[in-house]
């Protein structure tokens, strides 16, 4: 069997075999012998030898949580979110820039004008959540090119707030 | 003693409350916004009233329809926990005329030491050592500059009527002060509804050293000894412990003196707490008194005993206070740390969400006061903090380890939390040398990430993703035979057996 994962914005292909009572596992160059065991809904343990590591699966919407070796990671099928252009790298940064909510909140300022140039790292707005303020900064420098709240509007994450045309 | 007590407040010092009242045999009354519909406060009170819509303005923080809902309930008592509306005098004015009594200190009390400025005043007058700053409010910016220019950067502005890091702003430099009263003046202004503030000279590398002090209603005060909460991010305590490595048993003594003298200074009754900065050389200065229950009371009662709630409720029932100070004692180490929904390596972004699983770690030495369930949606509208988990040991070492494994047996998934950074912060080497100041998290965790992640590590989370698709599709699907096939966790399937693995290979 083989199952794809989108994690940190790579794709990743896991195999799993049985063999002798144990699952293989192949991703990348290495290999996981294990039996797994699996001892509540969202707890596996994992043992090769005489070493056992527990891991912690949640499973919210499409999304998969796994905590394994202190460490949490969020796995998505890979269609869904190939085309998440938030992690474009630097070279990318062409054209027209959303700037996005990092969390669910309230915009509290605009600091920034349509047609207005902004740096890299400049303040473009402050969106209020948990009770605190959080600045959100231009990725990129350019040129404001549409604001797309209003003060005092409650924002989801991932909504786009501001459109920066990136400087060419 | 009342019989019924109603909990102004929601998340974990809510729980606490309600379990504290429980065990004195007294009901409670649980409020609610409708953002916390679902929330355990309300499930694990014995009554529950909604207050209005999500906006804390609009239910917490709203005087006459918590009032309303104490009067319509019967009960005779408002514990307000911290934050919302516990050092708001004009609210305990209000429960004072309305007959309900205030779990806290008279209005007058409150009203004077909620006033940093005027509270400042009176210490000065009473002897006691306050940092150089600001005598009044700030009326305006250019204020500020003056007032700046003459203490000399750094300065810190502070919220009049604040706390909780809320309204806080360190200015380095004369070009930063103009937007950092702004926004401490907004702040101020959406946590307090009051946007005054002042100006403080700026101590670099202090110690937070705070005293715990009980004071009843004819004035017979207490202290119950410091916690050290000098570890702090954006001026937000997130670790706190006692007792603080930084006294010796003369300087305990010394600034306990010095609290319960604060505390009669000000004519204040119930628990508070007096805030000291100590610097590098041994001398305190006055910071604050909280007029409220603390975030951090754990730590003080695992180490003295005392159940600082149960205080609480006693003293405002009239009763006096029975303990005695040369009866008081510090028994071995405890460390809490806060667990927030924020994310701790994209800048501690606020991280709302659905508790997809939980785990709480439990054994000997181990407390957990959460506000949480799995299952529960943690809303946007309030403060991030879900829980706090504190442990107790002989001595600070063996709390620091115990606390260790209970943050890596802690498992909270489907929302960011700081475990994984908290857990860095109580293993690294400086910490654990008792070298704590106020300037720690941004000496050593700066841009903090976490590190790289080991490839076996990231091999490990894809089998188990892969494992779980796997087991998925080889169940029966919902609905394809007869009658519900879905897992359903009973009890019986995941009692006792999920400690077995321990802490994973290493043990415990």
């Amino acid at each position: 069997m083989e199952f794809k994962f989108l994690l940190d914005d790579e794709v990743r292909t896991v195999t799993v075999e049985r063999k002798d009572g144990a699952l293989v596992f192949r991703e990348g160059e290495g290999t996981l012998t294990a039996e797994v065991r699996s001892v509540s809904e969202n707890e596996l343990l994992f043992v090769s030898g005489d070493r056992s590591q527990r891991v912690f699966v949640a499973r919210d919407g499409k999304r998969k949580i796994v905590l394994a070796g202190g460490r949490e990671f969020v796995l998505a099928e890979p269609d869904r979110g190939a085309g998440r252009g938030d992690r474009r790298d630097k070279k990318a940064r062409q054209g027209v820039w959303p700037v996005k909510a990092p969390m669910p909140g309230k915009v509290i300022k605009l600091c920034v004008a349509e047609g207005e140039a902004v740096r890299e790292n400049q303040a473009l707005a402050i969106v209020e959540a948990m009770k605190m303020e959080n600045m959100i900064l231009s990725e990129v420098e350019g040129v404001v090119k549409k604001i797309l709240v209003t003060v005092g509007e409650l924002v989801d994450a991932e909504r786009a707030l501001i459109e920066v045309e990136a400087k060419a | 003693m009342f019989k019924k007590i109603l909990v102004a407040n929601r998340g974990e010092i809510a729980v606490r409350v309600i379990k504290g009242c429980r065990e004195m045999g007294i009901g409670t009354v649980a409020v609610y916004s409708e953002a916390d519909r679902d929330s355990l406060h309300v499930w694990l009170a014995d009554e529950a009233v909604a207050i209005g819509p999500p906006p804390a303005v609009e239910s917490y923080l709203d005087m006459g329809r918590i009032i309303a809902a104490a009067k319509a309930s019967g009960a005779e008592a408002i514990h307000p926990g911290y934050g919302f509306l516990a050092e708001n005098s004009a609210f305990a004015a209000l429960c004072e005329k309305e007959g309900v009594v205030f779990i806290g200190p008279n209005s007058a009390a409150m009203e004077l030491v909620g006033d940093k400025v005027r509270a400042r005043r009176t210490m000065e007058k009473a002897g006691i050592p306050i940092i150089p700053g600001m005598p009044a409010v700030a009326k305006n910016v250019s204020d500020c500059e003056t007032a700046a220019k003459s203490l000399g950067y750094p300065v810190i502005v502070k919220a009049s009527a604040g706390g909780g890091g809320k309204g806080m702003r360190v200015v380095h430099e004369a070009g930063e002060l103009a937007p950092a009263v702004e926004a401490g003046m907004r702040e101020a202004k959406s946590a307090f509804g009051d946007d005054s503030v002042y100006l403080e000279k700026y101590l670099e590398e202090p110690r937070h050293v705070e005293v715990q002090v009980l004071a009843d209603n004819s004035g017979r005060t207490v202290h119950l000894f410091e916690r050290e909460c000098s570890i702090q991010r954006r001026h937000q305590k997130i670790v706190e412990e006692t007792p603080s490595t930084a006294l010796t048993p003369a300087l305990r003594a010394k600034m306990g003196e010095t609290a319960v003298k604060a505390i009669q200074a000000a004519g204040y009754n119930n628990a508070g707490t007096v805030e000291f900065l100590l610097d590098r050389d041994g001398r305190f200065y006055f910071l604050e008194v909280n007029a409220r229950l603390q975030v951090e009371h754990p730590v003080t009662e695992m180490t003295t005993g005392v159940d600082l709630v149960r205080q609480q409720i006693l003293i405002a029932a009239g009763e006096p206070l029975s303990l005695r100070q040369e009866d008081l004692r510090q028994r071995g180490h405890a460390i809490e740390c806060r667990i927030y929904a924020e994310d701790p390596r994209h800048n501690f972004l606020p991280s709302a969400g659905k508790v997809v699983v939980l785990r709480e770690p439990k054994g000997p030495g181990v407390r957990c006061d959460s506000g949480i369930y799995g299952g529960w949606e943690v809303p946007v509208h309030y403060d991030p903090i879900l829980a706090k988990l504190i442990a107790w040991a002989e001595d600070r070492e063996l709390a620091c380890r115990r606390l260790t494994a209970a943050l890596d047996d802690y498992v909270i998934l489907g929302i960011r939390t700081t475990i994984g950074f908290l857990r860095e912060v109580v293993n690294h080497p400086e910490f654990r040398a008792g070298r704590t100041t106020t300037a720690f998290i941004k000496k050593h965790f700066d841009g903090w990430s976490g590190g790289e992640v080991h490839e076996d590590t990231r091999r490990l989370a894809l089998a188990a993703a892969a494992y779980d698709e796997l087991a998925r599709a080889g169940r029966p699907r919902e609905g394809a035979g007869r009658g519900p096939q879905k897992d359903v966790a009973t009890p019986w399937t995941t009692l006792g057996r999920w400690r077995i693995g321990g802490a994973g290979p290493d043990g415990i």
